[in-house]
């Protein structure tokens, strides 16, 4: 078992980085050898970043995620050097090359800063808003350095080793965090007056805990800022607390629209750093029930962004295979949402003896339902009014924001991880991308209900040949083994005892593994110190960068398209504030 | 990049549909097709009625626990506290005592979960060495008090009413090996399909009070006296 997954790649522009940038930038080879990483310090990051960005040999467009960690707690040759602390991970991606790159800041105890990258990457901008919330890295230059995830009355930062997580902090009305519009009083501007508007959290078209506070003329939103964290519940502090396979249970809270689609993310982070395969079958039924789960997310999407436009028939059509694809994954599992079907190694249980038929009389229900919401959808003028060319989001815009999934598709990027990279099974089937070119509300419908049938057809290729055979990995080291051999074998027992107390032990080293859940790409960066609880873990949500470019989306426009582009853009809180 | 990418294209208004009758009269028709479907075929009905009918789940669903005993009426539980260890919300509290027969060596003097911290995700059954705590088909948990959610070993080694009595029965059990519930005679199959009529594919329980059986007049000294 090692944490090496692949070596890191020639990167081809090394040696014009070295030539530029000497000693400043350079290759990591070793522990983190999941992706190709970079390591540079902080004067240089600037620098380095806009290189990286423009050199047609990087072209590293997308900006992914900013992984922060505290790394005075490591043993051994992970500690940092004296006087060194934090560590920064840029998680970058280009989607010319179709390579992820991870570029690393070591930073000092005292004052940790960078300068800020949004005006290289402007997707940055609320990543860096999390990471000086969480583990107090200051950005210099940051347009809007506040907290984002937690409220004004927080005290310290949450990630940071020695923050006492039983710490409780009190939010009084005077530490709700006002945003500078809400703050400014209604006043005359031009000759109409102009008035804000509180847009949630608990409004029901947010469909989550939301808000957003626009500035209106008329009906028309002159300006807007977006809010989150009120849905906060500290999974990444938490997961510090539990074993590797304790946060399968909080990993379904994340999108808890697609729950086995983050339990099949969170399950190959950790079996590419033990360097586990779980058996074939395992593998299909993630890959089948994932895009199940896959179905469900877009269903409830459109669903509900229906509803907000005024369509309740559609609704119910839509959510009717939802209901029967929980009927399948809680006999597979045990719950209808909270499935925790996942396990390191494999799953929790083999699947039900009618499963082939029940999933092939779903998927039969499912086309049936969606060939009536297309009826009456797809082609109704009175949707194509409210869809088309409202939220329009142009293919720069959508990259520079770091959008990933069916609305980075819908601007007209082919980027699927299930095709660029693929993963479980979805390198043994045939399938399309749909993509569009328009980037409007009606492409990322129409994308879906595309990406709803390519899912279905993905299934359905899967269970013409699903595998026999196990579905837990033989090795119990990662995995409990069956009751039968622990009721009767010493070994057996060991085993068990020493997983459950004190679970999987993971080998010391990190990982970036990304999956494509259903709003784009689910990544988990994780920082293992070699015991059985993840020392750092950091998700990668994709519905945090939508959600923090929303309200440049809808500036200029009135209040109702806002509704039906915060709809399509499918902004699922549990997964946006973690 | 991507090797088979498909651009969608927007369709085209055509005449008809830009005056707008033709297509609700298209809209229309399926909502009406689904109506007298509906309306033909009302056992078909994808609704649940609750709380007059039950959704019937399948064997592995997780809901309250169930502490198991051996033969002789003692809880199977040792208290190793595995389950405790291994529960994510920190829900369950053992105390550990000597059990009087000396084979069975430790007991739980006291064994709670904290329903309303319990996030039902089955690590406790799967932790059990001794096979000792399973989850039943039981979700509708409601409470006076939080202390009414707090279960002891009392509540705890309450049997599930039978599934032909219109209970729950038991849920989810501990991984054994290939297709445990086959192997272990307790497989009970857990689908629903989606097209036949409900009372059919047996999806929903009819909870509607059943008549009261008969009493036999001499049954109550008899039971007393045994």
């Amino acid at each position: 078992m090692s944490a090496t997954v692949a070596p890191a790649k020639g990167l081809e522009f090394l040696p014009v980085l070295e030539k530029k940038f000497g000693e400043k930038v350079t290759a990591l080879e070793g522990l983190a050898a999941d992706v190709p990483t970079l390591v540079t310090d902080a004067a240089s990051l600037h620098e380095a970043a806009r290189f990286l960005r423009d050199d047609p040999a990087a072209a590293y467009d997308l900006f992914l995620d900013l992984a922060s960690a505290d790394l005075s707690r490591l043993p051994g040759p992970q500690a940092p050097k004296a006087g060194e602390r934090f560590q920064a991970n840029y998680i970058l991606y280009s989607t010319k090359r179709n390579e992820h790159l991870r570029l690393k800041v070591n930073l000092p105890e005292k004052d940790p800063s960078v300068p800020t990258l949004t005006d290289v990457w402007p997707a940055s901008n609320w990543f860096e808003r999390e990471a000086w919330d969480l583990m107090g890295i200051d950005f210099k230059g940051h347009p809007n350095q506040k907290r984002l995830l937690t409220h004004g009355g927080f005290v310290g930062h949450a990630l940071r080793k020695d923050y006492d997580a039983k710490q409780r902090w009190l939010c009084t009305e005077e530490d709700l965090l006002q945003t500078e519009l809400a703050a400014q009083t209604d006043e005359p501007a031009d000759m109409f007056e102009t008035t804000t508007l509180n847009f949630g959290p608990s409004q029901p078209a947010t469909h989550g805990t939301l808000r957003i506070v626009m500035r209106l003329d008329g009906e028309t939103i002159v300006g807007a800022e977006s809010e989150c964290g009120y849905l906060h519940r500290c999974f990444e502090k938490m997961s510090e607390a539990h074993t590797y396979s304790q946060v399968f249970p909080y990993t379904d809270r994340l999108n808890y629209c697609s729950p086995m689609l983050n339990n099949n993310g969170y399950a190959r982070a950790i079996e590419s750093m033990l360097g586990v395969t779980p058996p074939p079958r395992a593998l299909a039924v993630r890959t089948i029930l994932g895009e199940f789960s896959r179905v469900m997310d877009h269903l409830v999407c459109l669903a509900a962004n229906l509803v907000d436009i005024g369509g309740l028939t559609s609704f119910w059509y839509a959510f009717q295979p939802r209901e029967e694809i929980y009927g399948l994954l809680e006999a597979c599992s045990g719950a209808r949402l909270t499935v925790s079907y996942g396990r390191v190694g494999g799953l929790a249980n083999d699947v039900p003896e009618n499963f082939v038929p029940w999933a092939r009389e779903i998927i039969k229900g499912t086309r049936e339902r969606l060939g009536d919401v297309e009826t009456l959808v797809t082609r109704n003028k009175i949707v194509w009014n409210r869809l088309r060319d409202t939220g329009v989001v142009t293919k720069e815009q959508a990259l520079a924001w770091g959008w990933t999934g069916p609305c980075l598709r819908a601007s007209g990027v082919p980027f699927d991880l299930r095709k660029d990279q693929p993963y479980e099974w979805y390198g043994e089937v045939d399938f399309d991308v749909p993509i569009m070119t328009e980037g409007d509300n009606y492409a990322r419908y129409l994308v879906r209900v595309e990406e709803m049938k390519q899912s279905l057809r993905i299934i359905e290729q899967i269970l013409d040949k699903l595998p026999g055979g196990p579905v837990r990995s033989d090795d119990y080291r990662v995995i409990l083994p069956p009751k039968e051999m622990v009721y009767n074998e010493m070994e057996a027992l060991i085993y068990h005892f020493k997983l459950v107390f004190e679970g999987v032990k993971v080998p010391p080293g990190e990982i970036y593994s990304a999956t494509e859940g259903a709003n784009g790409e689910l990544g988990f960066s994780v920082v293992s110190d070699g015991s059985g609880f993840p020392y750092r873990l950091k998700v990668r949500p994709p519905c945090f960068p939508l959600f923090a470019s929303f309200e440049k989306i809808i500036k200029g426009h009135p209040v109702a398209d806002a509704v039906a582009t915060l709809g399509l853009l499918n902004i699922i809180a549990g997964e946006l504030d973690r | 990049m991507a090797a088979k990418v498909v651009t969608l294209k927007v369709p085209e208004t055509t005449f008809a549909e830009s005056i707008y009758l033709v297509e609700i009269a298209k809209g229309l028709a399926r909502t009406f097709g689904h109506f007298w479907k509906n309306l033909t075929n009302m056992k078909g009905l994808p609704t649940i009625q609750y709380p007059e009918m039950l959704r019937k789940y399948s064997a592995r669903f997780r809901g309250r626990h169930i502490l198991k005993k051996r033969e002789d009426d003692t809880l199977k539980c040792v208290a190793c506290y595995m389950c405790e260890t291994a529960c994510p919300a920190e829900c369950i509290h053992i105390e550990a005592g000597e059990h009087p027969v000396l084979a069975y060596e430790k007991y739980p003097t006291v064994f709670e979960i904290d329903l309303l911290r319990c996030v039902y995700c089955g690590y406790c059954v799967d932790a059990c060495p001794k096979d000792a705590i399973w989850m039943t088909r039981d979700y509708e948990l409601s409470f006076f008090d939080r202390k009414g959610a707090v279960l002891g070993i009392p509540e705890l080694t309450e049997k599930p009413s039978d599934t032909a009595a219109g209970g729950p029965g038991y849920g989810y059990r501990p991984y054994e090996g290939e297709s445990p519930m086959k192997k272990a005679g307790q497989f009970e199959p857990s689908g629903l399909p989606l097209l036949p009529a409900l009372a059919e594919r047996g999806m929903a329980i009819n909870r509607m009070p059943p008549p009261p059986p008969p009493k036999p007049p001499a049954a109550a000294p008899a039971a007393k006296a045994g």
